[in-house]
């Protein structure tokens, strides 16, 4: 059983309408893989889909999510005041791959793609060595990287306006890394075609890329079939077959449209 | 426990009225972490076609207040693939199994119908006439009675497991087409499939769903639901699976009373994945609270004549 009421601890407005949502769960964090997601219920029933919500962090028992509130559910979780209970359904989703060892890793995080990105490093610094390139629009939307606080970790920020770290995409970023560095491995998660172009890259240098897609989806647990896409190896859930898939499996033109 | 659930339908004796709405309950086991399926009266499984289908493009699934609009289009492996994945069903499942076909011409019906009647894992078929998401078939069958008649006629002819016709309630007249359906031998109705609607995106200032229409569903098309089976359970002599936005134990108990049979858990599950047991329960109580010995005597109630006549004419 993968449905807990969990208590809200902290609700902190990063910036803008970002926002990093801290709950106290008795059993949710002890399976939760990097790159998997939860399902959250809203309490006003007129409302009657969970919104899936990636997994920024887990600290001890308490499970971090940071996330843009964009429509009516995410704007509803944004007003949510510790003390408030929560229904969270997961962890969802097969995850980022976290069991490399030794291999050098660039981990792409863009806007709200930023996301599990925390988690991810969290779980692959002890045995890798990560250069983490966090992209967005400006410095609002990156603020959340002040409160990654990970020794050993080659940090690169990049924003479109110029506002913080470098002026450019994270492209801009990772072009140079990747002719002067053999890198083994690439994660990203961020807008379709900022991973598009990660993606392209990697196979360029014939690097693994695993990226992690976003769609709408209903149930969470393939039964749904809202989340479906066409990949190489046919019809695949991003909820169940996903969200994390390797890069070379997606076929770019069928997914563009619903991710920009 | 005591076994006032029991009920017979279709001449299959079941552990109780719950079943699932085709399409919200993949093929059986995607909710077995979450209860264990056996709980059900009977597992209606997701559509199926001859043809594997990629179904639609684009988005296929808004929220809308209180329900949902989805295009899914009616995806799935086809028939054949369908068929191997019936014996990994049946070591979990051994309650009955019923497949929900699906066609764009007559004969796409015939054909389908016609394979599953030599299925021995599926004990009752739903036609359904009535999905909105598909270009060719699905729905024009369900919404023009000359057409409904002729597909339950053919689809009649091949097939001797029990078949539920399940409607459309894009219609001007429901208890016209289902009267239809009746004469034509279908065993039972089954009401009501979603509702045409769509949803724009400001932003984009085009349709939000990828296939443009999608079909509504949750407890927004419960009173339309409600209304349907009251209409037509007073006009035929057949069980109704009813559903529509059911999410909860006093909305299972409405269906009773307006003229359902059994009914179906759909779009509802999607939030609350332990809604059947919930259900159960709370029928159960609901039943020993008031000293009913048994859930079919609630069928039909809110009728004039407290469903005293329809009870008959179905064998109650």
């Amino acid at each position: 059983m993968f449905l807990e009421d969990v208590i809200v601890l902290e609700n902190i407005n990063i910036s803008n309408n970002y926002f990093l949502l801290k709950v106290l769960t008795k059993k949710l964090c002890t399976n939760a893989k990097a790159g998997q997601f939860f399902m959250i219920k809203s309490n006003d029933n007129s409302r009657i889909l969970r919104r899936p919500i990636s997994l920024h962090n887990i600290d001890g028992n308490i499970l971090e999510f940071y996330y843009e509130a964009l429509g009516s559910g995410t704007y509803e979780i944004s007003n949510l005041r510790p003390n408030d209970v929560i229904n969270i359904h997961g962890s969802l989703g097969n995850g980022f791959s976290t069991t490399p060892i030794n291999k050098n890793i660039v981990v792409i995080g863009g806007g709200i793609g930023i996301a599990p990105m925390k988690y991810l490093i969290k779980s692959l610094l002890p045995n890798n060595n990560i250069t983490f390139i966090a992209g967005a629009s400006d410095s609002h939307s990156i603020k959340i990287v002040e409160r990654f606080n990970f020794p050993n970790v080659h940090n690169i920020i990049t924003t479109l306006d110029g506002s913080t770290g470098i002026t450019g995409n994270v492209i801009d970023a990772l072009n140079p890394i990747l002719e002067k560095n053999n890198i083994d491995l690439i994660y990203t998660c961020g807008p379709f075609k900022m991973m598009e172009a990660v993606a392209r890259l990697s196979h360029k240098h014939n690097i693994l890329c695993e990226i992690s897609l976003e769609e709408r989806m209903a149930c969470g647990i393939k039964a749904c079939v809202g989340c479906s896409i066409i990949t190489k190896n046919g019809m695949k859930k991003v909820c169940y077959d996903g969200p994390v898939f390797n890069s070379l499996d997606i076929i770019e033109e069928n997914i563009g449209g619903t991710n920009e | 426990m005591n076994n006032n659930l029991n009920l017979n339908f279709l001449g299959i004796d079941l552990n109780n009225p719950l079943l699932t709405a085709s399409g919200c309950f993949g093929y059986g086991l995607e909710y077995k972490d979450y209860f264990n399926p056996n709980e059900l009266g009977a597992v209606v499984l997701k559509g199926i076609t001859l043809e594997p289908r990629n179904g639609n493009k684009g988005i296929r699934i808004a929220e809308t207040p209180s329900g949902m609009l989805n295009c899914v289009g009616l995806e799935n492996p086809g028939i054949n693939e369908f068929k191997k994945l019936l014996p990994s069903i049946k070591k979990e499942i051994s309650i009955p199994l019923v497949a929900n076909i699906n066609g764009s011409v007559l004969d796409d019906y015939v054909q389908l119908a016609k394979k599953i009647e030599l299925i021995k894992e599926i004990d009752i078929v739903e036609l359904n006439i009535s999905c909105p998401n598909v270009k060719d078939g699905g729905m024009a069958f369900g919404s023009n009675p000359k057409m409904a008649r002729h597909v339950t006629h053919e689809v009649r002819k091949v097939l001797s497991k029990p078949l539920i016709v399940k409607l459309s309630p894009n219609v001007t007249n429901i208890v016209e087409i289902s009267k239809i359906v009746e004469e034509e031998g279908a065993d039972a109705i089954a009401l009501i499939n979603t509702l045409l609607g769509i949803s724009i995106d400001i932003k984009s200032k085009k349709p939000l769903l990828g296939n443009v229409m999608g079909g509504l569903s949750g407890p927004a098309i419960k009173p339309i639901a409600l209304r349907m089976i009251y209409q037509v359970s007073q006009q035929v002599s057949i069980p109704i699976l009813g559903m529509g936005g059911i999410s909860s134990t006093n909305d299972a108990i409405e269906f009773f009373m307006a003229g359902a049979t059994c009914i179906s858990l759909g779009s509802s599950l999607f939030s609350n994945p332990t809604l059947p047991l919930e259900i159960k329960q709370g029928l159960e109580k609901y039943l020993n609270d008031n000293g009913i010995d048994c859930i079919s005597s609630l069928i039909g109630l809110a009728h004039p004549d407290n469903g005293v006549s329809y009870r008959e004419r179905i064998k109650l």
